[in-house]
């Protein structure tokens, strides 16, 4: 089948997360990625031991899923030669992406005024810690950026420490807005036949991500949107989770009086429903606490799947606060994609990864390779993309340009 | 300036955030985006359905999903309206919506009917759980997704109830937007439309996919349970410590020894401590203890003299701030990713601004979240040849508004 990107070039001049990951996406629906890298270190992300405490294991699985459907090029940037030869790589693709330090990209000769020279269609593509308007001399990794969004000060039950939302929450943001950015670029140069300089940053990515509190705070001030809200003051309370004899669930129901009454019934408790307390949406959100108190008592008494059973009857929506062992074997994720098996050959068997993030009928993502070796293609993509000979790449290979 | 998208119609029939979301999306980008008010429903945007967000004097979120579109307010179960819908789509690039497919199906919208209207429509869906399998009819609520899709009990402290982010939703209105253009690129490539399709569970997959591939890959216990802060990978990069006003601060330091040295002196360390002169003996048989050391230290200083230290040394770590930080930051204005405007109805406000920059076509604000039917009259006259007499009859009829 046929896949939405087939003939586009990215050139992947990324490292660790949010750079990678963002031509990952575009890789996963056809386009030629070339991962470049440094020779014999190679991206940091290779060298991953381990991961909250634990070895890695037996395949590196952190490079080689951010990784996957792509090829590898190692060469050295440092050398006016090398940065030659990567001119001629600029002359042939269409996106240039990177996530190293402007002053980086700007000591290999890689700035976007002299790649847009050689190629006036190339897209220009960073990621940045901080945006493209202000140079901040300020390392940037996922965490320390989330944090000065706030999102992270307003998780969790007051009085307990911030959040952080998870292992490269922030990246992974980035990275599709960062593709989202690459895409409309290439859109429009189809229209105007120029590229143009884009940029996706960790801080503008999160802030954004923060949207959903950080949008209404933004209007009102409201210090409801940047503290910390405990479940049991939740303003609707059939909106809210709930810990079952065995488990948590999450309860999805608006505030109407017939989904109150349907809802005391489903509990066995129709003379509630009665209660003036709780007799409207109003009294409901008013007395809160109590309503939330009684709901945690009777919901203990038994477990998380006899309730779902009750509430799936009663046309109530709920779902179980699933873990990841119990995600990994959902149905409803492997039928979409959202997980595929591949082979993977560091260990010789196949082995799970994250699937596809958008499902295309016609021309459908796929995963057809994990990552690359350091520097697997540097030959051939030197010898059939840029016609040179087998002398040259020797000589090349001489001078320490490519490994 | 150009619009990246100069030229795309999208039909916009969704009243879940994160799917109304996706649409701005392409409406900042210059798409012509016209929002459907269905006025046979009685169903209405409401971001206060958990009641955690109150009414505020402008409804901030309706803006943000809202903005840069046209409003068309049309009564969908009558015949004549329903026609005008079909005629819309008719001229659409893209459909985008969030209704259920029986819903879909009972209107004649289904992809194969609207393939008769236009060919090589590109159909986007906003979707709770994706087009397959036997949930793909569950709400598409993005507390149900998030519930779902298994972090939720292990972003807590040990003990703690499961906690609820709303970034999934944020990461789906992206995806489901990057499928868009991508179907587009593919269109004008080959002619051929085609059906996308982002889930809110699939997009907190991916808002979580490093937990989540690292479960896959390792399959240990520890990412099942909640991990307390004090007994993290590495004490330097990840944990957080409360400083001595109670603002807490974070580092990010996954290479230990390259920023040792620096970090000891404003630590008071030593640092040929012989429990933590190697980053293996930091992330490994020292880590507890070093945690522990590392608490002690950051209590004894105020937050501000940890960010004044922290930065002189250009060390990556920071104190964790409230949303009342990026509101008065510079660099997320200069960025435009927070807007300071003059609102037509609501005067001096801020509002998120755009996340990507694009020098030749940047995302632009060109109006306001649109009332109820705004662009009715001007739909039908411009796009679809009613004349006046016509128009006024369906105003008349209540048709339209």
């Amino acid at each position: 089948m046929t896949k939405p990107l087939e003939g586009i070039r990215v050139l992947d001049l990324t490292q660790w997360l949010q750079g990678p990951v963002c031509a990952q996406y575009l890789a996963d629906f056809g386009a030629e990625v070339i991962h470049v890298e440094r020779p014999v270190t190679g991206d940091g992300a290779r060298g991953v031991r381990s991961i909250k405490a634990l070895p890695v294991g037996d395949w590196n699985q952190y490079f080689l899923v951010i990784n996957r459907n792509k090829k590898s090029l190692a060469i050295n940037l440092k050398e006016t030669a090398g940065q030659e030869l990567f001119y001629k790589l600029v002359e042939k693709s269409d996106v240039f992406l990177s996530n190293f330090q402007k002053e980086n990209l700007e000591a290999w000769g890689l700035s976007y005024e002299k790649l847009r020279e050689i190629n006036p269609r190339i897209v220009y593509a960073t990621n940045t810690g901080y945006g493209h308007a202000v140079d901040v001399n300020r390392p940037s990794y996922d965490i320390n950026v989330q944090a000065l969004t706030g999102i992270m000060t307003r998780q969790g039950e007051p009085g307990q420490p911030p959040i952080y939302l998870g292992m490269g929450s922030g990246d992974t943001y980035g990275g599709i807005m960062s593709a989202l950015g690459i895409m409309l670029a290439l859109y429009q140069r189809r229209r105007t036949g120029v590229g143009q300089f884009v940029d996706a940053s960790l801080y503008g990515a999160q802030l954004f991500m923060g949207a959903p509190t950080l949008q209404p705070f933004l209007a009102s001030r409201n210090e409801l949107y940047s503290t910390q809200q405990s479940r049991k003051q939740a303003g609707n309370p059939l909106w809210n989770r709930y810990e079952a004899k065995d488990r948590w669930v999450f309860l999805c129901e608006e505030n109407t009086d017939e989904n109150w009454s349907k809802l005391c019934r489903s509990l066995g408790r129709a003379d509630l429903s009665d209660e003036p307390r709780f007799a409207t949406a109003e009294k409901r959100a008013e007395n809160n606490a109590a309503l939330i108190a009684v709901l945690d008592g009777i919901l203990k008494e038994r477990s998380a799947g006899e309730w779902l059973e009750h509430w799936r009857s009663a046309g109530i929506v709920a779902g179980l606060i699933q873990n990841l062992e119990e995600v990994s074997k959902d149905p409803q994720a492997w039928q979409n994609d959202y997980f595929a098996k591949i082979h993977c050959d560091e260990v010789n068997r196949e082995v799970d990864v994250r699937g596809l993030p958008v499902t295309l009928s016609k021309t459908p993502g796929s995963v057809e390779t994990l990552g690359p070796e350091l520097g697997q293609d540097t030959e051939m993509i030197l010898f059939d993309t840029l016609g040179i000979d087998w002398d040259r790449i020797g000589e090349l290979k001489e001078q320490g340009i490519i490994p | 300036m150009s619009k990246a998208l100069e030229g795309v119609v999208v039909v916009d029939l969704s009243s879940e955030f994160f799917a109304s979301l996706a649409g701005a999306l392409l409406g900042d980008f210059g798409a012509t985006v016209i929002r459907v008010e269905d006025l046979a429903q009685s169903r209405k945007v409401d971001h206060d359905r958990d009641g955690m967000h109150p009414p505020e004097r402008w409804n901030s979120l309706d803006e943000l999903a809202n903005r840069n579109k046209q409003s068309l307010a049309v009564n969908l179960s009558e015949p004549a309206g329903h026609g005008i819908m079909n005629k819309l789509l008719s001229q659409a690039d893209v459909f985008l919506t969030d209704l259920p497919f029986a819903s879909l199906d009972g209107n004649g919208w289904d992809y194969e009917s609207l393939c008769k209207l236009r060919e090589d429509i590109v159909y986007a869906r906003g979707s709770g759980f994706g087009p397959q399998g036997p949930d793909r009819d569950l709400p598409a609520y993005d507390e149900l997704a998030a519930a779902r899709t298994g972090v939720m009990p292990t972003l807590v402290q040990p003990g703690q109830p499961p906690v609820y982010t709303g970034a999934g939703q944020m990461h789906t209105a992206v995806m489901l937007a990057f499928g868009i253009v991508m179907a587009l690129h593919h269109r004008d490539e080959t002619g051929e439309g085609q059906i996308v399709d982002a889930s809110l569970f699939g997009g907190n997959m991916y808002s979580q996919s490093l937990d989540m591939q690292a479960y896959l890959a390792m399959r240990d216990e520890r990412f099942l349970e909640p991990v307390s802060r004090l007994d993290a990978g590495n004490p330097m990069s990840g944990p957080m410590y409360p400083s001595a006003d109670g603002r807490w601060v974070t580092l990010a330091m996954p290479d230990t020894d390259k920023y040792w040295p620096s970090f000891c002196e404003i630590m008071g360390l030593d640092i040929d401590d012989p429990r933590f002169d190697s980053h293996e003996k930091r992330c490994g048989e020292h880590r507890l203890e070093m945690m522990q050391v590392l608490e002690e230290r950051f209590s004894k200083q105020s937050s501000s003299h940890w960010r004044r230290e922290l930065s002189e040394k250009r060390l990556p770590a920071d104190v964790i701030e409230k949303y009342d930080y990026p509101a008065s930051d510079q660099i997320a204005a200069l960025n435009r990713y927070i807007l300071s405007l003059d609102h037509p109805s609501h005067g001096a406000i801020q509002s998120l601004g755009f996340p990507i920059y694009m020098s030749e076509s940047p995302a632009r604000l060109r109006n306001t979240a649109p009332c109820v039917g705004q662009h009715s009259a001007e739909i039908l006259q411009e796009r679809l040849g009613y004349t006046d007499a016509q128009i006024e009859a369906l105003e008349a009829s209540g048709t339209i508004i």
